[in-house]
């Protein structure tokens, strides 16, 4: 690794890397939506005001189970990369976890029934305490996926002696001191994002143009700084705790531009926000500075996560099959397809986003009717 | 040579292919029900612009609720749920598929991403859209889930008939194999009646409808029950196209595979000729009692269908390269002489529990090479296999697999291994004593070593139907 991350790799390695390092961008920004949005409405329901008038509350409920179908469509792409790259310490993790890793596809349905189950007639009409238990279900389902996956994550980089050790006790968990500050790192920095998303969101579904911002922003102001600080002091105390050639994967010279691509986003977020509290009102050039800082940030965190995988396995042994991978045929449909449907996508967004569609009919319900459904 | 090793799971008394076939089956239905879900919609939606079938719209609104919320949340996820029980149970297998095909993995993908866009576009706006608009996302919703099942359908019937790919290792002609196209009408076929059976259902629980407008649309939906009349001649069509010795599984080589076949074609047949003579022919009502009898006796075809699929690829997992117990034939020969679990570097997980040395090796032998598909005394067993057999009759068998049963792959190890795999067996079936002699003898290794040789490494199916006759 004697070059920016990820020019000292052969080209087929170099190349799978960024696709997954990419396409795992993409759902994190989502998962952590759903991760934080979903802490966010325990507190919400805990709480129980009788107005949201901020709107993040019926935000967050009405759109958590589009995101987190996004989240998990978004995630079947690093899936089919991290399998190319990784194969065998990859299925080993998943084989040693057995049930305990497979636990999650449950824990995924029912946190995802939990959030329509949210949506529904009867969590309003019921007290207080089945929408704690419903938000409180839903929470404990999408962090117990998080920790499995962080679990997965470690025990892939273990030795063929820890693993075969592991095996033949017979366990199911897999336990090291660093996965409090990975889980803490990963957990804080979702509320930064979930903080911009929900600006965006606030901003673009305002039925009033005089709607009063100054407080909302205060408080996602507040909520991406602390998360930021969290987060990036977690990610301190791990890099502390990592064996020194993850320290020197992360600083040396293939860690360091996205390290410093990393600092730049968080800076940029810290004072977006600290600007946005001065305007008062969700304006666009701010928030897109912001967003840009987020992004930056967690594509950032995504190749410093991948290079800190990197120093802990033999790589170049993985060297033939990539190179053997990148033979096969098929890429070309692939990116033709991928700019067709990306397109009809945005068509159909747009489609439903036209002011001249959205005409009401006869027997339409009204919009809070449809997503109670 | 290089042979993979990876933990083995114990699943106890379920057969490991029981897990994979039991997910499989849910998800495949749930995943047919939403192709032919949104082919309905689309039918339906271009009747009531029609002005065909007005109260189509007020439907069309409630079903999809029905499809997202069984579709969008158990679909998607029994989906990755299968890559991870594949995982669990055959890691070098999906390996396989995922380095050869990723990139046909990765568009099927994006027409994923396309599903749940246009279908989350017209769940949560379609009722304030205007017709034309309605279509557009319905005709994409369901163009979508067609070409997921379009590409998913040509990497899993390639692990059947791989057809010219073996020799020229061309993604397109493993894609475009023998049985893509049969398997591929068959299924929409059959996503068409599923879809067309739920939406009965559905409509006898939705409140607002009388039953004339019940009627209404039930008829209407049972015109997509029609294609099943083409069933028995796609049937025979995909018949054609999967080896000679794959038939013969299906036609009393295998018990258990001609059991599932036969259910798979009284169940359909019985869906077809309701379909056909009482919804199609004498317009009867269907209420959701009968629908939901009609949507069990679908899961049951589909069950029996997907049990022959994976079944009657075997001795392989991948046709002509991959042993369903994951070694490829060429380890086969390498491993006859090296041993199939020297280098495996996973102890036992019951090592205290096995008296002897020979007994654990045995263990480890069964662990590598027949788990699999077996299990000691619980489904597929064993035990209940082998109980019958003298000692020496077992040692015969083993030794010449492919020919004893041609669906199974030739065994892959020592004799030494063999001999160990025979000794844990009767261990086994003398109720596990505390106690066990070694057998050693080397007449009886020798004698091994030479129904071993005699047989060779030439899998059943070749031994049986002869090379080019395993062919279509």
């Amino acid at each position: 690794m004697n070059a920016p991350f990820p020019f000292g790799f052969p080209w087929p390695t170099a190349f799978y890397l960024t696709l997954y390092v990419v396409t795992f961008a993409i759902h994190v920004a989502f998962m952590h939506y759903v991760i934080a949005g979903s802490s966010y409405l325990v507190t919400v329901a805990v709480r129980n005001r009788p107005v949201d008038p901020d709107r993040r509350g019926t935000l967050l409920r009405d759109w958590m189970p589009l995101m987190l179908s996004a989240a998990i469509t978004a995630g079947v792409a690093p899936l089919l990369f991290v399998q190319i790259l990784y194969q065998k310490p990859y299925y080993t993790a998943n084989l040693l976890l057995f049930n305990r890793w497979m636990a999650i596809l449950p824990a995924l349905i029912v946190g995802f029934y939990l959030l329509y189950l949210l949506k529904s007639p009867l969590a309003t009409r019921r007290g207080m305490w089945l929408r704690v238990v419903i938000t409180a279900g839903a929470f404990g389902c999408f962090f117990f996926t998080g920790w499995s996956w962080t679990e997965n994550h470690l025990l892939s980089l273990q030795s063929n002696e820890v693993w075969a050790q592991h095996y033949a006790e017979g366990r199911t968990r897999f336990w090291t001191i660093t996965l409090i500050p990975r889980l803490i790192t990963w957990f804080a920095a979702a509320f930064p994002t979930l903080a911009i998303w929900l600006a965006w969101q606030i901003r673009l579904t305002a039925d009033d143009d005089t709607e009063n911002h100054a407080t909302v922003i205060g408080r996602l102001a507040l909520t991406a700084w602390i998360g930021m600080a969290i987060s990036v002091i977690a990610g301190i105390v791990l890099l502390v705790m990592d064996p020194p050639e993850v320290r020197q994967a992360v600083l040396g010279i293939a860690g360091i531009p996205w390290m410093l691509l990393g600092i730049a986003g968080v800076a940029a977020q810290a004072i977006g926000w600290w600007q946005l509290r001065g305007v008062g009102r969700l304006c666009r050039s701010r928030l897109t500075i912001i967003s840009a800082g987020c992004s930056a940030s967690i594509l950032a965190g995504a190749v410093l996560r991948e290079l800190m995988r990197i120093s802990r396995l033999d790589i170049a042994a993985f060297y033939p099959k990539h190179a053997a991978a990148a033979e096969v045929g098929g890429l070309v449909v692939f990116l033709f397809f991928f700019a067709v449907n990306a397109v009809i996508i945005g068509y159909c967004i747009w489609l439903v986003r036209s002011a001249d569609q959205l005409a009401p009919t006869d027997d339409a319900p009204a919009q809070d009717e449809v997503h109670s459904a | 040579m290089d042979v993979p090793y990876f933990p083995i799971n114990d699943f106890g008394p379920i057969m490991k292919g029981l897990v994979i076939g039991g997910l499989g089956i849910f998800h495949v239905f749930l995943a047919q029900f939403a192709i032919g879900g949104g082919l309905l919609m689309c039918h339906l939606q271009r009747l009531a612009q029609a002005g065909r079938l007005p109260l189509a719209r007020r439907f069309i609104d409630d079903f999809f609720q029905y499809l997202v919320l069984v579709s969008f949340v158990m679909g998607a996820l029994t989906g990755v749920g299968m890559w991870f029980t594949t995982i669990q149970i055959s890691p070098r297998t999906i390996g396989v598929m995922v380095e050869e095909f990723h990139w046909l993995w990765a568009t099927e993908w994006t027409f994923f991403c396309l599903e749940i866009a246009s279908g989350y576009c017209f769940y949560r706006y379609g009722r304030r859209l205007n017709d034309r608009a309605r279509l557009t996302l319905l005709a994409t919703y369901s163009a979508a889930a067609w070409f997921s099942l379009f590409w998913i359908n040509g990497i899993l019937s390639w692990q059947l008939t791989p057809g010219s790919f073996m020799e020229t290792g061309r993604v397109w002609d493993g894609f475009f194999n023998p049985s893509f196209f049969p398997s591929l009408i068959f299924r929409t076929i059959t996503s068409m009646t599923i879809a067309s059976l739920a939406a009965c259902l559905v409509v006898n629980f939705v409140p607002d409808f009388t039953r004339e407008e019940r009627a209404e649309i039930i008829h209407k939906c049972a015109a997509f029950l029609a294609p099943m009349a083409a069933m028995p001649l796609l049937g025979i069509w995909y018949f054609l196209s999967i080896p000679a010795d794959s038939r013969s599984w299906i036609l009393g080589g295998s018990v258990a595979m001609t059991l599932f076949f036969s259910l798979g074609v009284a169940c359909s047949m019985l869906i077809g000729a309701y379909a056909l003579f009482g919804l199609l022919r004498n317009q009867l009502y269907i209420n959701g009692a009968t629908c939901l009898l009609l949507l069990a006796l679908a899961f049951l075809a589909t069950a029996g269908g997907e049990f022959v699929r994976e079944g009657a690829r075997k001795p392989y997992t991948i046709r002509e390269y991959l042993y369903s117990n994951s070694l490829t034939e060429d380890e086969v020969e390498w491993l006859r002489k090296h041993g199939s679990v020297t280098n495996d570097p996973y102890p036992l997980q019951n090592r205290d529990e096995l008296p002897t040395d020979q007994i654990r090796l045995g263990a480890k032998v069964f662990r590598k090479q027949c788990s699999i598909c077996h299990t000691i005394d619980g489904a597929n067993g064993l035990t209940h296999l082998t109980a019958t057999w003298t000692t020496s009759q077992l040692r015969m068998n083993v030794s010449q697999l492919q020919r004893t049963k041609p669906f199974m792959p030739p065994f892959a190890g020592t004799p030494e291994e063999l001999e160990a795999l025979i000794q844990w067996i009767q261990w086994n079936n003398s109720d596990r004593p505390d106690d066990w002699p070694p057998s050693n003898d080397p007449d009886v290794l020798r004698d091994i070593r030479k129904w071993m040789d005699e047989v060779g490494t030439t899998p059943g199916i070749h031994l049986v139907h002869g090379s080019e006759t395993s062919q279509p």
